[in-house]
């Protein structure tokens, strides 16, 4: 079966074919057709998975790869593939499963759309697509098309309602938003692959990753730097699809679409991907051992800092979806932090030879994307929790609700699962893969190096995030579920549909468990990547899990950190014992307008884009019509006006003619003899 | 001797008196005519295409046409890599327009013959073996251009078709001299031969001579094509030009200038006047595609934008071609490929705005996916394969062009290496602009500003036009090698 691992992305664009072309008629009937996709999607993963995970490969630590040549640049060619190690199997099923539960839950969501449904079922599958087939990609450039196409994707799912609909401005103006600003990821992206494919003269995973071709190419400066120039564009391309610190304020906007695409967007496909990108690229960062340690520590501070950064606005949002974005944007910045903080210990490790540096980056490494695993069940339950409140009550503003509990059970419970999961409650899923995040951004402090001391306050920066984590969750679910019904909360439906409430509860199953799955070999399962790309780690053992986790002082701090976070929610909106108003002056105060306004982000992307863009644009055209332009027309002009000039002298009279006769040969005669006294006339 | 390649030339030929002479009642009769004629020119293209780069020397026809004691001109035609693509466009093209102009109903017969005449000019140019054929069709391309625009064009048709034709023109008779430079340059035993292979072994002379003829030659060409700075004839045009006259006035002549510059000025200098050239081709080349996507974003006349979109991105070209390197041919040849199968999509899409909707004007427009779904969706469409959305044609193109910049770059290392940022800024701006676009016409509120009942979406034909250049441009986004094998049969080892 592991021939047929194409099959996994082409079950769902076959889909998009078909819903697109062929559901005109029963818009409907496109969702079933989208679901079975996803599920068969789903399946066939699950069954990869376990094939490669029982194959040769797997025990021999090889990742299962195979291509065809797609096209020949000059000398080299590049491939069309798949790859499928420890890393994309995971990806590809938690993508898949997330999202055939969300495609479900569309069926009751989305029931009201009328035909636009078709678009919406065609669109959704295509989206699949892009995920899946970035994640078996086996070159640089195949993974690059279906993150682009993932990126037309968001756009079109976000400006779902772009027109025909009340808001459709503002929803187009988000949708836009978030392809240009991911598209100055992705321009970085492929600045960077042109260096890698010119270096590597392959883009191929298995040519790059190989120890020996990255020492090879980095045995000179020029080497070194350009791979590290390829580095940082790299993660320039994740920094715009995973949304961090600069170019993350185009998440928050894209809420404007329905809540199923957001679920899709935070929790199943596009954010991951960049997140993917890093983990996969990181034998590409670690082996780098001039620049790596400044490359892996760019990526660590971005991380750290987009996590405490996003994790303030979501402090005092009172959109209930935009709450979500914040928290979403603030765990993919710990994610992003693990990946930095593991990849510089391993790099270290790497030039040093120490094998204990590099296990210990490993697991920076395994909590990472364990944590992007966690994140996804959660998130996405979240998500579609949310969706639900929002369409009985019909309002994306918290203060508008309130006391859904009653009407609502199935949702609040859900969400509650969900909200003591990404607040670490222990035992909970976001709790052991925090955990690990935490300690993983607290390694490098650890063993004393160079930069420790940055990653220290990462760390500090990260445990604070925990706090307001937890904080600004259970501000949202007592708000929304506890407490006096308000205004929109009075007349809302009760609950959702089955077919809604169905895939929340799935969802909330392996949001609270998910967790444990590091208990049996997940870890594992994830540090084979690492070893299949060639990186020396030994293997990772599960077995004295439990005993690190609980025997670190820093777990208790972070669980305190949570358990105070929620108590302090449950004072201030539910027992009402704080009034958040003093503390924030009714709204006034500098700090709560400066989170209120995104630290003017927005209004950042404005001016610098209608600067750099319109205000040139407009200079380069008046230049091209007047200066340009103009001075062909003027050309022009001054022939034909100088021909009316000419015009006169052609006046038929006699003397006329005589007269410019008798001027042209005394003109002549002069320069003769002028030429004649110069010596212009060399006698040969 | 074959003579598929003078069928090419043929057929379109009596088509074009045929549908001439049919004036009066027969006149509405005119257009299946012309369909049947492109068609079958077409499916002779599509056969010489699918023959392989082998078997083209066997099609090659040589006649001569006038002798003296100095000089001999042939009627001489020549297929390779480069012209069977874009012979192949042509007729492509052509036989779109057809179909997409079939609701034509001012004097369909002498439409359809224009449109008949202009694809014997350019599948002369692009067949020709001989300088004396290539510049008479390179003129014959011009006059029913001309009058296309002069009588079927907009408001302004006669200033656009007058500067359209001198401007050009004027450019053409500098790429004449640069000819005949040429020609007699490679005379050998007093005899001028103007067929091109003698021209190619006889060329010589001092480095000072070979790099002003080249500057001739390459004036006449990027004019044509055209490169900041002098484009301006090219807005105009196609802001005239009815719609058929724009998809193949940005389809397939713009790519005459670029034809010329790979045929002629690649392949005849030698390597080292080349060299001397080259950085003003790369420069032009960057500014074209910086300039042009800036002045995209001002532009509100749709059709506008696109015509200086179609000058950013056969800036792309030039600066392919200024790379002088394998990939760099390769790429700028599977550009003017691709940007023609794209801006067919997008001049048909900007000429059905001005049809359907009435105005093209940007800011009157808005909320358009609502009432024109399938409008909506092919400029959709042709705006995404223009920014270079990986799975379709202009992506695979745009790859190949700026990574050949980058190895350029990245052999002169240094600080020079940062100049790649100008290739990231233009696809940057690429992006911006088509988006902005879109927001202000697809999306956002319905415009009120327009008469909302009189506009309709796209008929039969003008949708089978739409949707041939559509699934060819996913066909060769997807697999690309079906044209990069043709091309380089031709580019691998010219350089």
């Amino acid at each position: 079966m592991l021939d047929y691992s194409w099959l996994v992305p082409v079950i769902p664009v076959a889909c998009f074919v078909f819903v697109g072309l062929f559901c005109k008629k029963k818009p409907q009937i496109g969702g079933y057709i989208a679901i079975t996709g996803a599920a068969l999607s789903c399946i066939l993963a699950s069954i990869i998975s376990y094939e490669y995970l029982t194959s040769g490969y797997y025990s021999s630590n090889k990742a299962f790869t195979m291509a065809i040549e797609w096209i020949k640049i000059g000398g080299f060619s590049i491939n069309f593939g798949i790859y499928i190690d420890g890393l994309s199997c995971i990806m590809m099923l938690f993508a898949s499963f997330i999202s055939t539960m969300i495609f479900v839950y569309s069926l009751g969501y989305m029931h009201d759309q009328g035909e636009k449904k078709r678009r919406y079922y065609a669109e959704v599958s295509l989206f699949l697509t892009g995920m899946l087939g970035l994640v078996i990609s086996s070159n640089y450039l195949e993974m690059f098309i279906f993150w682009e196409i993932m990126g037309l994707c968001s756009y079109l799912l976000i400006g779902f309602w772009s027109f025909d609909h009340p808001e459709a401005k503002e929803k187009s103006s988000a949708a836009k938003k978030a392809f240009l600003v991911t598209r100055m990821g992705d321009v970085c992206l492929i600045g960077g692959l042109f260096i890698l494919l010119w270096v590597f003269k392959s883009l191929d995973y298995n040519a790059l990753f190989a120890p020996d071709a990255i020492k090879a190419v980095t045995n000179n400066e020029y080497g070194v730097q350009l791979v590290t120039i390829a580095s940082f564009l790299i993660f320039g391309g994740v920094i715009g699809k995973s949304a961090q610190f600069p170019l993350h304020d185009w998440l928050p906007d894209a809420m404007a679409g329905p809540t199923t695409v957001s679920a899709l967007i935070h929790a199943a496909t596009m954010v991951k991907a960049g997140v993917y990108l890093t983990a996969r690229s990181f034998p590409l960062f670690v082996y780098n051992s001039h620049m790596g340690e400044q490359v892996l520590l760019f990526i660590g501070v971005i991380g750290g800092f987009t996590a405490i950064f996003a994790a303030s606005q979501a402090l005092n949002n009172m959109n209930i979806k935009k709450v979500l974005a914040f928290s979403t944007l603030s765990q993919l910045g710990y994610m992003i932090l693990a990946l930095g903080a593991g990849g510089y210990l391993m790099c270290v490790g790497i030039k040093n030879g120490n094998e204990g540096l590099i296990a210990l980056g490993a697991s920076g490494y395994i909590a990472g994307v364990f944590h992007m695993l966690n994140h996804a069940f959660f998130k996405g339950l979240l998500f579609l929790c949310s969706g639900s409140v929002i369409h009985s009550t019909g309002t994306e503003d918290m203060r508008l609700m309130g006391g859904l509990i009653r009407k609502m059970p199935v949702t609040s419970i859900t969400m509650l699962l969900g909200s003591l999961s990404i607040a670490g409650f222990p035992l909970f899923s976001g709790f052991w893969s925090k955990d690990m995040v935490l300690e993983a951004a607290f390694g490098p402090f650890e063993e004393g190096f160079g930069f420790g001391s940055v990653f220290c306050v990462l760390f500090l920066l990260g445990l604070i995030t925990a706090f307001m984590t937890a904080f600004y969750m259970f501000r949202m679910w007592f708000m929304t579920f506890v407490g006096e019904p308000r205004e929109n909360a009075q007349h809302c439906h009760g609950e959702s549909p089955l077919s809604m409430s169905v895939p929340l509860i799935v969802l909330s199953i392996f949001a609270v468990y998910s967790g444990i799955l590091i208990l049996f070999g997940l870890g594992y399962v994830i540090n084979e990547s690492l070893i299949s790309s060639g990186i020396n780690v030994e293997k990772y053992s599960s077995d004295n899990i439990v005993m690190t986790i609980f025997s670190n002082q820093w777990t208790y701090i972070s669980i305190a950190l949570a358990l105070i976070g929620i108590f302090i929610a449950y004072l201030m909106y539910d027992k009402k014992e704080i009034n958040p108003g003093i503390l924030n002056k009714n709204g006034k105060s500098f700090v709560y307008r400066l989170l209120a306004d995104r630290y003017h982000f927005p209004q950042i992307y404005d001016h610098t884009s209608w600067g750099l863009g319109y205000g040139v644009a407009r200079v380069v055209n008046y230049f091209d019509r007047n200066v340009v332009d103009g001075t062909v027309n003027g050309l022009s002009n001054a022939i034909v006006e100088s021909g009316k000039i000419m015009r006169k002298m052609q006046s038929g009279f006699v003397r006329d003619y005589a007269r410019y006769i008798i001027i042209g040969v005394i003109v002549l005669v002069s320069t003769l003899f002028l030429m004649f006294l110069t010596g212009g006339f060399q006698c040969q | 001797m074959s003579v598929i390649l003078s069928l090419l030339l043929a057929i379109p030929f009596v088509g074009a008196i045929i549908t001439l002479l049919m004036s009066g009642p027969r006149e509405k009769l005119a257009k299946f005519v012309a369909l049947v004629t492109t068609a079958i020119t077409l499916i002779i293209a599509l056969y010489t295409l699918t023959l392989g780069p082998s078997k083209y020397i066997d099609l090659d026809e040589n006649f001569t046409w006038i002798k003296t004691a100095n000089i001999q001109m042939n009627y001489a035609l020549h297929i390779d890599g480069l012209s069977a693509l874009m012979m192949f466009m042509t007729s492509l093209l052509v036989f779109i327009t057809v179909i997409f102009s079939s609701t034509e109903t001012d004097r369909p017969n002498y439409f359809h013959a224009l449109l008949l005449a202009i694809e014997v000019g350019l599948m002369g140019v692009y067949l020709a073996a001989d300088y004396f054929l290539f510049y008479i069709m390179w003129e014959v391309t011009l006059i029913p251009m001309f009058f296309m625009i002069s009588w079927y064009g907009g408001p302004r048709k006669h200033y656009s078709a007058i500067k359209f034709f001198i401007y050009t023109h004027v450019a053409s008779l500098v790429m004449l001299i640069g000819i005949f430079a040429m020609v007699f340059t490679a005379a050998h035993n007093g005899l001028a031969n103007f067929s091109f292979i003698a021209v190619k072994n006889g060329f010589g002379g001092s480095a000072l001579l070979q790099t002003a003829i080249f500057g001739l030659l390459f004036f006449g060409f990027i004019v044509k094509m055209p490169i900041v700075p002098f484009h301006t004839w090219l807005p105009d045009a196609h802001v005239e030009a009815p719609t058929a006259g724009s998809v193949l006035l940005a389809g397939v002549m713009l790519k005459m200038g670029s034809y010329g510059i790979i045929r002629i000025c690649i392949e005849v200098f030698e390597s080292s006047v080349l060299y001397n050239w080259q950085t003003v081709m790369i420069g032009l080349g960057v500014l074209s595609m910086i300039y042009g996507a800036y002045a995209c974003i001002a532009q509100t006349d749709l059709k506008k934008m696109v015509a200086y979109s179609s000058v950013s991105h056969m800036g792309m070209v030039l600066l392919a071609i200024g790379c002088l390197s394998e990939i760099g041919i390769e790429f700028a040849v599977f550009q003017m490929f691709a940007h023609g199968l794209i801006t067919a999509v997008l001049f048909m899409v900007c000429g059905l705005a001005g049809h359907n909707i009435g105005t093209r004007e940007i800011p009157l427009l808005g909320g358009l996916a609502g009432k024109l779904p399938i409008w909506s969706f092919f400029m959709m469409f042709g705006f995404m394969a223009s920014l270079g959305l990986p799975g379709l044609v202009g992506f695979v193109a745009e790859f190949g062009i700026l990574y050949a910049f980058w190895e350029i770059l990245a052999k002169m290392g240094g600080i020079y290496i940062v100049l790649i940022g100008l290739g990231m800024l233009s696809m940057m701006l690429t992006a911006g602009y088509y988006l902005w676009a879109m927001q202000r016409t697809l999306f956002g509120d319905t415009t009120d500003k327009i008469d909302l009942r009189s506009i309709h979406d796209v008929n039969k034909t003008e949708f089978i036009a739409l949707s041939i250049v559509s699934c060819l441009i996913v066909l060769f986004g997807i697999w690309p090698s079906l044209a990069t094998n043709v091309i380089t049969s031709f580019s691998g080892g010219l350089l």
